[in-house]
């Protein structure tokens, strides 16, 4: 998806607005001129600027006939949005589930699925997930002590 | 002397050789990959080196970001895709020399022009960074200010055809610079109540995310992701590359100079420096006609370049703390992380880490020889692993190393978060190098500009009073008149979209 130069301005602009706005509610330094809100006002007065040219530019410069929303080619077609929207997705499960399941359930599956998605063979995918994972395991979660989560199977080692 | 001795120790032990020859080898597979790229291999070492002592940890990024850049040439060279954007330059005159039958030439020229340009790069390193660093002692927070300001600019100044759109990245990076309790109050802002973010965003999973994950769903929403079939090098790479040294001295010096000053410039890293030398290569050639159609010449000038440029994207970083490139910024990131500051102090407080840095480029670019020579007999095989497996692996990387960082599940959130952001701004043609030089440098300009009102009572006169911080003051005031200028004129440039 790819939107007309003047909506990503508008949409820059208003977060512009409210870098702004919420730079009004910080309190000043006691007894200095410059504290923590000068900073985000500077940075909301520049982006604000650069937006307001974009929006200028998209509006008065756009080719004509340049649509709002332009669908990209790979949201047409729905097997690369589904691969987009998969990888996306089965992230957000691993952030949502990781301390339940654990990592090497939740790793093995997400490859699994990217694997099947992907049209490689299911076999040789397992095969390659199941190892991809044990060695994450051993490389992050035992060489260097990152406690990767091990969920449903706390206990067993 | 002491120093040296120091780091050549460091580096002989056979942890750091074992290190060296392991992330060569992850280096040359992840830049002979089109699509994966040498930023993106410095993000995901990123979590191992966490683990690491400092000299280690920059013998994995200085020996993976040389293999890398020089691995680009070879799908370039064999299937007409880079595998970095730092070979993009010459890819097409590359892929006519193998469809003449002179693909080891290519690939010959690529290996050793980048390890000849790497060292001239290293020797500029090791010369000018501890003569500037003598300076930079001297500089107070107006000169840092305006350093900073030239930083910024420079970025998009120099890196970027549409200036408006590369000052909004720079803008968003600072915006997202804001988030946390670092500003001179020490006050929570932009948290929301969000306890993860009072420390602000993390660096290392905001930076796997604009760099790798990114990539990640850019590949996996591409129509195919299968690469064509490459074919074997069985000649001698090495042959005829002495004749070429003896033909081309100029193009060598040239590209490797010019390399290694784009390279210093903040934002500007080995890509630009590759466009720019194969330009100057063809504009001052006593054959411009035979560019495109097989000539090796620009190659040479290129190749030399771009590895130059790694080089030299490390003297602001150590210098000043100003990153030259995207993997300079993953490095600073890194040397935060180690309690290490980088700037001035360092080569007073730890010059065996400096000097052990100047070794390591030196190194990394002799056993480029060796190591690249192997690469390209390997090259078949390595264009041969399917992107379709390895992706899902890359995604899952990303997410363990994020998770590394911090050992929080809030990590992944912040690196797919600017995973999205950093596809949305590439399909929007918004540039993610200076978003990252934003969130940086942001935390340093707030520090310098609210300090230096502070000292000079609110007067911006004092920007001006010190001699040095005039004479930035008065350059960075001239780039930003350049750039208004250049911003109108963009304005008035009909826009496709």
């Amino acid at each position: 998806m790819r939107f007309h130069d003047s909506v990503c301005g508008a949409v820059l602009l208003a977060l512009a607005v409210f870098i702004f706005t919420y730079a009004l509610t910080i309190p000043p330094m006691p007894g200095q001129q410059y504290g923590a809100d000068v900073f985000p006002r500077m940075v909301a007065i520049g982006l604000g600027a650069f937006s307001l040219m974009l929006v200028f530019r998209g509006w008065k410069y756009s080719a004509p006939g340049t649509p709002w929303v332009a669908i990209a080619p790979w949201m047409r077609d729905p097997r690369t949005r589904g691969n987009f929207i998969l990888a996306f997705v089965l992230t957000i499960a691993y952030v949502l589930l990781d301390d339940i399941v654990g990592f090497i359930p939740l790793g093995i599956a997400i490859l699994m699925v990217l694997f099947v998605r992907q049209k490689v063979e299911w076999r040789k995918g397992a095969v390659i997930a199941v190892a991809m994972v044990v060695m994450t395991q051993f490389l992050f979660g035992n060489l260097l002590r990152v406690p990767l989560p091990r969920g449903i199977l706390t206990g067993f080692w | 002397m002491d120093a040296i001795i120091q780091a050549l120790l460091l580096i002989a032990d056979p942890y750091v050789i074992l290190l060296i020859c392991l992330s060569s080898a992850f280096g040359l597979f992840v830049g002979a990959m089109p699509g994966l790229t040498a930023t993106m291999a410095t993000a995901l070492l990123v979590p191992i080196t966490f683990f690491m002592p400092p000299l280690p940890a920059m013998a994995v990024i200085v020996t993976t970001s040389c293999m890398a850049i020089f691995a680009g040439d070879i799908p370039g060279a064999l299937l007409r895709i880079p595998g970095t954007p730092a070979s993009a330059a010459y890819t097409n005159e590359a892929y006519a020399m193998t469809v003449k039958g002179q693909a080891e030439t290519a690939l010959g020229a690529g290996v050793v022009f980048s390890a000849i340009g790497g060292i001239f790069g290293t020797i500029v390193l090791a010369t000018s960074a501890p003569l500037l660093a003598e300076v930079a002692i001297k500089f107070s927070s107006f000169e840092y200010f305006w350093l900073v300001c030239l930083g910024l600019t420079c970025a998009v100044f120099i890196a970027l055809d549409d200036p408006v759109k590369g000052m909004l990245a720079l803008f968003i990076g600072l915006a997202v610079a804001l988030i946390g309790l670092e500003n001179p109050a020490g006050l929570p802002r932009f948290v929301f109540g969000v306890t993860d973010l009072m420390s602000g965003i993390e660096m290392i999973p905001a930076m796997i995310g604009m760099f790798a994950i990114a990539e990640v769903l850019r590949i996996v929403a591409a129509a195919t992701t299968r690469l064509p079939p490459a074919r074997a090098i069985s000649g001698s790479i090495f042959k005829g590359q002495w004749t070429l040294t003896k033909k081309y001295p100029k193009q060598i010096l040239r590209g490797s100079t010019i390399g290694v000053l784009i390279g210093a410039l903040p934002g500007a890293g080995a890509d630009i420096a590759s466009w720019i030398t194969y330009a100057t290569a063809k504009k001052f050639s006593k054959e411009p006609e035979k560019f495109g159609t097989g000539h090796v010449e620009g190659i040479v000038e290129s190749g030399a370049a771009n590895n130059a440029a790694v080089s030299g994207a490390w003297i602001p970083a150590l210098v000043f703390g100003i990153p030259g490139d995207s993997i300079t910024a993953i490095v600073i990131g890194v040397l935060y992380l180690k309690n290490i500051i980088p700037g001035p102090m360092v080569f007073v407080n730890q010059p065996a880490i400096v000097t052990g840095i100047f070794a390591l480029f030196f190194l990394a670019n002799l056993i480029l020889i060796p190591f690249g020579w192997l690469a390209i007999k390997s090259a078949k095989h390595i264009l041969a692993v399917p992107r379709e497996i390895l992706m899902p692996i890359v995604l899952l990387f990303c997410i363990v190393g994020a998770f590394a960082v911090t050992n929080s599940p809030f990590a992944i959130g912040v690196m797919l978060a600017f995973g999205l952001i950093g596809f949305l701004m590439e399909e929007h043609g918004f540039p993610v190098a200076p978003v990252i030089l934003g969130i940086i440098l942001g935390p340093m300009l707030e520090q310098n500009f609210v300090t230096s009102m502070i000292k000079s009572d609110g007067s911006f006169l004092g920007f001006f009073n010190r001699p040095i911080a005039a004479g930035l003051g008065v350059v960075t005031l001239a780039v930003w008149g350049v750039m208004l200028l250049r911003g109108l004129k963009a304005i008035r440039v009909p826009q496709t979209a």
